[in-house]
């Protein structure tokens, strides 16, 4: 929050104080009550041109910041205008008796009121603020459940003998479908030598093979890897040609024949 | 069950109770009369202030419930996975301490105190079950009223709604105010201590 403090040296400690004090603001009341208690006013007898003078200066803080001027702020600006210009009305001649009454008809009255009432909250938000930090540092046990066993004592197994757990897994047992002899898978050994011939010869008898075909007999992961690497050797060799028309369609592998013939 | 019997086993209820337990469900899962039960309560709060133990008894929401020492928070925290969610806004503070002593109060009525818009402070509130709708205004527009619910009571360790801090004072200016404005309509906060009860049962 820095502003531009190229205003008189007089100003600049104000418009600093407010700076330092503009999100505390709860509101135009909670300003109002600052600057009374900053000034040490009589609340019952605020000096209303001065304190208006002081709420717009702040008002116009705000402006010159770009804060957004809350309508509440405006408001209580338009109403302080509205009690200052009262106050400085002639008061009608009154006769003696009805001096008292004619006091209690002080324009601030109201918004004294309302100050002292809002006064009274800010103080008891203070309050609950104070038993808020108080009990935050209270912890209790999670609401809600009720203190756990240490031990959990309810026996699952209760009146179960070890030979109904026999008798239960060799069930188990029985109703497993009699597990197949794994067929006897001999080592595959491919060379890339000889990928690389089955794809020329391919290549020979066919003109041209998809790049998905060239994988689709093959079930381990050394002959696809052998697989791919032929290819990229053969490519590295320009023995074949390898083509996409789009993007993630259909790869292409084609004998380069003129090309390997000359190379 | 003689009398030390009956503390530990009072002890051990409010310990393993889900929430503060009450002195009448004290009463009925021991059998014991309700003077005694006091009385072992006082005891046994007294005992655990004296004894310098970082677990202490404490009244909230009309029961009671043993929770740590506010002193050994440093080292408790520790233990917390998560940190501990800041406390509430200073505006949401301002309207919370008007409902909680104004209570029934509708929005409006805060607003006038308050002088700002509370919209977004009572959302908050509401959020976090502090406050809750108490009915509606018999005004025109039957507005919302708001008033304070159990979980408030926890948040900030009240016994009850007449243990607010500063109620006697308050009430004491309310009923002045009341007479010197002769206005009247605002109730009480000893009626509404009603109001919290019956609300939420399991907040």
């Amino acid at each position: 929050m820095e502003a531009d403090h190229e205003n008189n040296g007089g100003r600049d400690l104000r418009t600093m104080s407010y700076l330092v004090h503009l999100d505390v603001f709860e509101g135009p009341f909670d300003l109002l009550l600052h600057l009374i208690e900053r000034d040490e006013l009589d609340i019952y007898d605020i000096p209303i041109a001065r304190i208006t003078a002081e709420f717009l200066e702040y008002i116009s803080t705000m402006q010159l910041l770009n804060l957004h001027v809350a309508s509440d702020f405006m408001v209580m600006a338009a109403t302080l205008i509205q009690i200052k210009a009262r106050m400085l009305l002639p008061k009608p001649v009154v006769c003696e008796e009805e001096a008292d009454s004619a006091e209690e008809e002080d324009p601030r009255q109201e918004l004294v009121e309302k100050l002292v009432e809002y006064k009274k909250y800010k103080e008891l938000a203070m309050d609950l603020r104070a038993r808020e930090e108080e009990f935050a540092r209270v912890f209790v046990r999670p609401v809600g459940e009720t203190a756990d066993r240490l031990v959990i004592d309810d026996n699952p197994l209760k009146g179960i003998s070890v030979w109904d757990l026999l008798a239960a897994f060799k069930n188990v047992l029985d109703s497993l479908a009699p597990e197949e002899e794994p067929a006897a898978v001999p080592k595959e050994e491919i060379s890339m030598r000889q990928r690389m011939q089955e794809i020329t010869a391919s290549l020979a008898v066919c003109g041209r093979i998809k790049f998905r075909d060239l994988f689709g007999k093959s079930n381990s992961r050394t002959a696809l890897v052998t697989g791919f690497m032929a290819l990229l050797e053969l490519m590295r060799l320009r023995k074949v040609r390898v083509s996409q028309d789009v993007t993630f369609g259909e790869i292409l592998i084609t004998a380069a024949a003129e090309e390997g013939a000359t190379g | 069950m003689n009398l030390l019997q009956a503390r530990a086993v009072i002890e051990a209820l409010i310990f393993a109770a889900p929430e503060p337990i009450g002195v009448p469900q004290l009463c009925e899962l021991t059998g014991l009369t309700r003077h005694t039960v006091q009385q072992i309560l006082a005891d046994l709060s007294e005992d655990y202030q004296k004894g310098h133990r970082g677990l202490q008894m404490i009244e909230v929401a009309k029961g009671y419930q043993i929770c740590t020492h506010p002193y050994c928070a440093p080292y408790v925290e520790k233990l917390q996975k998560n940190p501990r969610s800041t406390g509430l806004s200073q505006a949401a503070m301002e309207t919370l301490a008007i409902i909680a002593y104004k209570q029934p109060i509708t929005r409006a009525e805060i607003e006038v105190l308050r002088g700002v818009r509370v919209d977004s402070a009572l959302n908050t509130l509401l959020e976090k079950d502090l406050i809750r709708e108490a009915g509606r205004k018999d005004t025109p527009g039957r507005p919302i009223l708001y008033g304070t619910t159990r979980a408030f009571l926890k948040y900030f360790g009240l016994k009850e709604l007449s243990d607010l801090p500063g109620i006697d004072k308050w009430l004491q200016e309310e009923i002045l105010r009341e007479r010197d404005s002769d206005a009247g309509a605002s109730d009480s906060v000893a009626d509404d201590a009603d109001v919290a009860d019956d609300a939420d049962e399991h907040a």
